[in-house]
């Protein structure tokens, strides 16, 4: 066997933190790039709804979403603090060095998209994913029909990404309506799931010929397709794009595996037609 | 595929051959009661080693896929990160690995090797490996009640895989090449040219090992078809989920697992090692995710999740093997009596019941 060429899919590469940003509570973005120029420009060609391994040495690696868009300047991740590796993350600063790898997983098919409308719903930190598809979207706005944002979060705080909202919804090319579940002072904007959205007056999602994204906790997620298969939406329009603590990313260590699919090899992104048969809890 | 005789005094003399060409040779040795381990020949043992033993619990998959194997080293601190990936690939000969461990590795092979990712750990290892396959001959020693090498398709002997192939024939021993470095051997003058009647006491033989074989999985490609269509009864898997008791053996004992987590320690004060180890999806963190969330917190969607994932078609069509090589570890080491065996019994009788209820009509 010749072994020369064969490349290394566990071992990382250096990264620097650039900044840091407080999103909302417990949730940073950390702007990045990779120490090896070459390595920047091999990962710039990433898919929106891909993936990639992050490293901080000592604690241990865990997989994020990549909110950019790959037609952005900046890469970042957006990462909530929520067990020992992405605390440890959270302890970084501009300098401050770790490791990435990726990036991995098959992305939404955008281009297969084209000449179509797009409907994005998202819950919660569900919008990081969807963030690259939308800014990708809105860069090729020309491609695609009409496109609508329907966001909703806990409160008000809790809604992320805040100067892209702004301009999403004083933006002529897209429809963008946002929710809270529970109202703060000063939250003049519409109360209630994201559900609820889609029944509101003067709100009309279109049916034929779109693409629904779907992303956000599970229970966000049962609604919101309960909701667009109420509206006519065809299972095989519904997409999303499934989590699991992956340890390798590229299909062996078997932790991501749902049914007959690697989530981090075969996904992250379903149809929901897929989701369905998968035939586990998601 | 090229074959010789050699006499019973001669076997061992392959491990003598094999070591010196510079290869570290594993063999299977006896210890006290039905104990049984691989161990590294010496000078010291090689008079022990056994050819007819029971297969060892703890199968030689880990020597190219070890429980725990260092992926890298690093020296890290917050403004300098070196990583340096750490390969062994040691030149190891496996001399009397049975048949169903030798399909074990090759369905290894075709997952590490396979697809879009290659592994290149397993590919260093698996390179440097040569398998001396012993086909399982002897009724009382070789063999055991739950061996089912004959129902997964893998054995008593394996048809490929090795790069030698020794069965005992009484007086003498008939070797198989299965490569070009297991043909090699052959210019060894112990090897001398067969005839006729050699082969014809092969088949004799194999003929009469074929039947000492007791374990009840007859219904093996049945059991692929209910679970490959998703036709087996959720109180079914509750049934066998009840019986778990969560000890994650099965998948450490078997050849054809091949999950495993990463984990990193710490080696020095800035230097750290990531390690990947063997892991279980019987275990209930398996799938545990960050902030607790676990889609499979379920004893019996774990055992469905196992099931599946070693006997539904589209991962044999995937693979071109089931993930389960009739080996009967299983069967041995479980304490819930939940081994491969009695799940296909079990799925078995429930269909039984199923049809039993299944209304005909005109």
């Amino acid at each position: 066997m010749n072994l020369s060429h064969t490349e290394n899919i566990y071992l990382p590469k250096v990264a620097i933190i650039d900044r840091v940003m407080d999103e909302i509570a417990e949730v940073k973005t950390f702007y990045w790039h990779f120490d090896d120029p070459a390595e920047q420009g091999a990962f710039s060609r990433f898919r929106p709804g891909q993936f990639a391994q992050i490293s901080l040495f000592g604690v241990g690696e865990f997989p994020s979403s990549l909110p950019p868009s790959p037609t952005e300047e900046e890469t970042f991740f957006t990462i909530r603090q929520v067990g020992s590796c992405t605390a440890a993350l959270h302890k970084l600063k501009a300098g401050d060095k770790f490791a990435v790898r990726g990036p991995y997983g098959n992305g939404f098919q955008m281009e297969d998209y084209y000449g179509k409308n797009l409907v994005f719903v998202a819950g919660g930190i569900g919008l990081i994913p969807l963030r690259s598809c939308i800014v990708y979207a809105l860069k090729h706005r020309d491609k695609y029909e009409r496109i609508q944002i329907y966001y909703g979060s806990k409160t008000p705080k809790e809604l992320m990404y805040s100067a892209n909202l702004r301009e999403w919804v004083e933006s002529a090319g897209v429809e963008c309506s946002l929710t809270v579940d529970r109202s703060e002072e000063g939250w003049t904007g519409n109360v209630g799931v994201v559900g609820s959205l889609f029944r509101k007056p003067g709100v009309q999602v279109p049916v034929d010929n779109t693409i629904a994204f779907v992303c956000g906790p599970p229970i966000m997620f049962r609604f919101v397709i309960k909701d667009l298969l109420e509206l006519g939406f065809q299972e095989r329009n519904i997409v999303s794009t499934l989590e699991r603590y992956m340890k390798c990313g590229v299909g062996k260590c078997g932790h991501c595996c749902i049914g007959m699919a690697y989530v981090c090899a075969d996904g992250p992104v379903f149809t929901y037609e897929q989701i369905k048969k998968l035939g586990e809890n998601i | 595929m090229k074959a010789r005789i050699l006499g019973r005094a001669d076997v061992l003399e392959i491990v003598d051959q094999l070591r010196r060409q510079g290869y570290e040779v594993i063999a299977p040795f006896c210890g006290r009661g039905r104990d049984t381990f691989f161990d590294t020949v010496t000078d010291g043992n090689c008079a022990e080693i056994q050819i007819h033993l029971p297969n060892p619990y703890y199968p030689p998959k880990r020597f190219v896929l070890p429980h725990i194997e260092r992926l890298l080293k690093v020296q890290s601190s917050r403004d300098k990160i070196l990583i340096e990936p750490t390969y062994e690939s040691p030149k190891l000969a496996i001399f009397g690995i049975r048949s169903c461990d030798v399909a074990g590795i090759s369905h290894l092979d075709r997952f590490y090797l396979g697809r879009e990712f290659r592994d290149i750990y397993y590919e260093k290892r698996r390179s440097n490996l040569f398998l001396v396959n012993i086909v399982c001959t002897d009724l009382n020693q070789d063999i055991n009640d739950e061996c089912f090498c004959v129902c997964a398709d893998t054995g008593p002997a394996a048809r490929d895989h090795f790069d030698l192939q020794l069965m005992d024939l009484g007086d003498d021993f008939m070797a198989v090449a299965g490569t070009p470095a297991g043909e090699a051997m052959f210019a060894n003058p112990i090897f001398r040219q067969g005839v006729e009647a050699d082969i014809e006491k092969r088949r004799a033989i194999l003929n009469n090992v074929r039947k000492r074989f007791k374990s009840t999985t007859s219904w093996f490609s049945a059991t692929v078809r209910y679970i490959s269509l998703g036709e087996v009864l959720e109180k079914t898997w509750e049934e066998i989920g009840n019986r778990c008791f969560e000890c994650g053996g099965c998948t450490y004992v078997c050849p054809a697992c091949t999950c495993f987590t990463v984990s990193d320690r710490r080696v020095g004060p800035d230097e750290i090692e990531r390690v990947r180890i063997w892991d279980a999806c019987a275990l209930g963190g398996f799938t545990r995710m960050a902030g607790g969330h676990n889609p499979r917190k379920a004893v019996h969607d774990r055992r469905n999740r196992r099931f599946f994932r070693k006997l539904a078609h589209y991962f044999i069509q995937r693979e071109l093997s089931m993930a389960c090589v009739g080996c009967g570890r299983c069967a041995d080491v479980c304490h819930g009596d939940i081994g491969m065996p009695s799940v296909v019994e079990i799925i078995r009788r429930a269909a039984a019941e199923i049809d039993k209820h299944e209304l005909v009509t005109h």
